[in-house]
């Protein structure tokens, strides 16, 4: 019994969108040096699956920079690999994960593999799903369609047979049904449907709140310990920059740092991603910083998500809170005055 | 470039004086500035300066780098046409041919050469650490119609005694070489790189190759017989950082250098990137405890002690109170909680016990070794 992937990169998550305004959930970035879909590809690759479609809606730009041809995960292969599966969807898809109405676009994928079973998942759950673990449960329970559930959800992965999920694109219309998800969650009959508990760390990033919360909460160590495995590794897009250099007079104190960064300030409690630049006397307390931002001196900054490419100029004071913290979109520029 | 330019890349040195640090891989292959190996930079410089057909030629310890090197995809060296091919020695009808000298290396691998039909072929260290636009050099070489060029550094004149001293007139055409002089004439080094027309090159090395007194080595052989024939011989003038490294004091000098700005070799160049391959390796933590000042700080590593004006690889561990100081920590190292480091390079996969401290702390920079280690165990004092 084998698998194949089919990635969600299309789904609507309505909550994100100062993230989304030129990219899809699927390519926020996460963690430092991630992007949302590194997660459940890296799942992917490290249970030996080669056949991958990632189906995705508009603007997919970004994320068709990231994945290239899966090189960086090892699906650049000449049997199967990657296929990058566009959708007739304009921002966004629908908002459950596991469009059938995509499936249908695209059914060739399902038709020609020679895969014996299918695993749906979203890109928006970050985890260490064991997919050929989940493989052996669904086989051993006996049911149609397996979904993984952690504790407090749906990690939003299901495992069903390729012959299935080839007669539900057929049906879908009739059946009145939209997608996989919508399928588990109303339980349609005739199919029968079983659990995969995932007892590992799992965050789903549905919301800018969720967002906020669950990447802070990679600073306590557990949750890294269960992340980032190292025989499981996660899988990112290679950059090639050089070590985080911190200057002297620097402080910095349970952050998360990517490479390729100048530290001059002060950061505590924050994630901060590759390439950024913080000035002298500038302070960082429990903020999110993507790549090439730039926070010149003497800023002060708190509860602040930064999306990339963010420049805030001497002495800008932005003091959001962990229910809401302050958004800054793609390219901002910050002035002293803007912050007053 | 409108002519062809290949890179000839010599990786075959042991570099004895690094003493454990290349006991199972070549000088280039080792680890520097907290995530390269040395030959990431003359391999990125060709990238860089827009050559596409590298030729490496290993012969001591060659393993660690083919597995490196691999297709030359970090450095964009995968290509249809040209790319990297690594060059270590072969047999054939006449037996195993080693690499005698730096020359007689390029000379076996002749038919590589003649099969990528090359106008110039520029002869490459895989041990130098610098960033240097080989297009200009050959652009250079080009406007002076030279039969070859050789690019030299002014070092300062109380070193100059330790390098090859290149002395030219006015116009940079090179009189005389001078290997290791008492006296020096000038402070022009020789870098160990050279532009050759490849038809020169290839009269030369098959001159030499037959010529049963020769060393056959650029330095000492070819260099000065062309000389002698009254070649034409210019000396390029390169600014910049290039550094050497032969020596345990040497390597830990040019990792302190990039923690010091005026020190002139800049990693953080979005223009001049250097390319290595990496490891998929989450971000660093900095944690509650953890103070870094001064310093360079890799992927994977996890500080929770202080880490004052060091270079940090990938993957190491620094525990709580354990202080790492004016040091160089190779990748996948873990410092004991309460260990004191000052002036020490410690080799990749190290774990350094609680409370570690140095023996007898030497004068220049100590080698951290599992045997130092291990002595320190043995010793009672923890």
């Amino acid at each position: 019994m084998t698998l194949m992937a089919a990635v969600d990169a299309s789904v609507k998550v309505a909550g994100l969108q100062d993230l989304t305004i030129h990219r899809s959930v699927s390519s926020i970035p996460f963690a430092g040096r991630y992007r949302l879909i590194d997660f459940a590809l890296s799942n992917i690759v490290n249970a030996d699956i080669n056949s991958v479609g990632i189906f995705a809606s508009q603007p997919f730009g970004s994320l068709i920079d990231h994945i290239g041809v899966g090189k960086s995960w090892d699906l650049d292969r000449r049997k199967e690999g990657l296929f990058f599966l566009p959708t007739s969807h304009q921002n966004g898809g629908i908002a459950t994960v596991g469009s059938f109405h995509d499936f249908e676009e695209h059914i060739q994928f399902f038709e020609k593999s020679r895969q014996t079973h299918v695993v749906v998942t979203s890109s928006f759950v970050v985890g260490q799903l064991d997919y050929k673990e989940m493989l052996a449960h669904h086989l051993a329970s006996g049911k149609d369609i397996t979904e993984a559930v952690g504790a407090g959800g749906s990690l939003k992965s299901y495992i069903l047979s390729r012959r299935l999920m080839l007669e539900l694109i057929r049906s879908y219309r009739q059946k009145r049904i939209l997608s996989i998800e919508d399928l588990v969650n109303l339980k349609k009959a005739p199919y029968s449907y079983g659990i995969y508990e995932y007892k590992g760390y799992f965050a789903i990033i549905d919301s800018i709140q969720q967002y906020f919360k669950e990447s802070l909460g990679l600073l306590d160590e557990n949750n890294r310990r269960l992340l980032f495995l190292p025989k499981e590794p996660i899988y990112t897009k290679v950059k090639d920059e050089p070590p985080t250099r911190y200057l002297d007079g620097s402080k910095v104190s349970n952050s998360m740092m990517a490479n390729g960064s100048t530290i001059l300030g002060k950061v505590k409690n924050s994630i901060v991603s590759r390439a950024v630049t913080v000035g002298i006397n500038a302070s960082l307390d429990s903020c999110i910083i993507m790549q090439k931002c730039t926070i010149e001196e003497n800023c002060e900054l708190a509860y602040v998500i930064a999306d990339k490419e963010v420049y805030i100029e001497k002495g800008v004071k932005l003091i959001g809170t962990a229910d809401r913290p302050i958004v800054l979109r793609k390219g901002e520029r910050v002035t002293k005055e803007d912050s007053q | 470039m409108n002519e062809k330019v290949v890179a000839m890349l010599l990786a075959g040195g042991q570099g004895s004086r690094l003493k454990s640090l290349t006991y199972d891989i070549a000088k280039p292959a080792i680890p520097y500035g907290g995530k390269y190996r040395i030959i990431d930079f003359p391999l990125s410089n060709c990238t860089n300066s827009g050559i596409s057909t590298v030729g490496v030629l290993t012969q001591y310890q060659p393993h660690a780098l083919h597995r490196y090197i691999g297709l030359g995809t970090p450095w964009d060296l995968d290509r249809h046409q040209g790319g990297v091919t690594m060059l270590p020695p072969y047999a054939e009808i006449d037996g195993i041919k080693w690499y005698a000298g730096t020359a007689s290396a390029i000379y076996q691998n002749i038919n590589f050469l003649s099969s990528c039909e090359p106008d110039y072929v520029l002869i490459l260290s895989g041990d130098h650490i610098y960033k240097m636009d080989y297009e200009k050099l050959v652009e250079y070489h080009k406007e002076k119609q030279a039969d070859v060029t050789v690019s030299v550094l002014e070092v300062p004149w109380e070193e100059a005694s330790r390098f090859g001293i290149v002395n030219t007139d006015e116009d940079m055409n090179i009189v005389e070489f001078d290997e290791k002089p008492e006296k020096p004439k000038s402070n022009l080094a020789s870098m160990g790189v050279y532009v050759f027309d490849w038809k020169k090159l290839e009269h030369y090395l098959e001159e030499d190759n037959s010529n049963e007194e020769s060393s056959h080595d650029f330095g000492k052989d070819i260099l000065p017989k062309m000389l002698s024939e009254q070649k034409k011989m210019v000396a390029y003038p390169f600014k910049g950082y290039w550094k050497d490294v032969g020596t345990v004091d040497s390597l830990w000098e040019a990792n302190m250098d990039l923690l010091d700005p005026s020190a002139g070799l800049v990693l953080h160049d979005p223009a001049w990137r250097i390319y290595s391959s990496n490891p998929q390796l989450p971000p660093q933590v900095i944690t509650e405890t953890g103070r870094v000042q001064g310093s360079m700080v890799n992927e994977g590593c996890v500080i929770s002690g202080t880490v004052r004006h060091s270079v940090i690889f990938q993957n190491v561990l620094v525990e709580k109170e354990a202080v790492v100081e004016d040091s160089v920590v190779m990748s996948g190292t873990k410092i004991g909680r309460g260990a004191h480091l000052n002036r020490v390079i410690v080799p990749p996969d190290i774990t350094i016990p609680e409370n570690y401290r140095l023996l007898e702390p030497a004068e220049g920079i100590t080698l951290l070794t599992q045997d130092l280690v291990d002595s320190w165990k043995e010793s009672g004092q923890q």
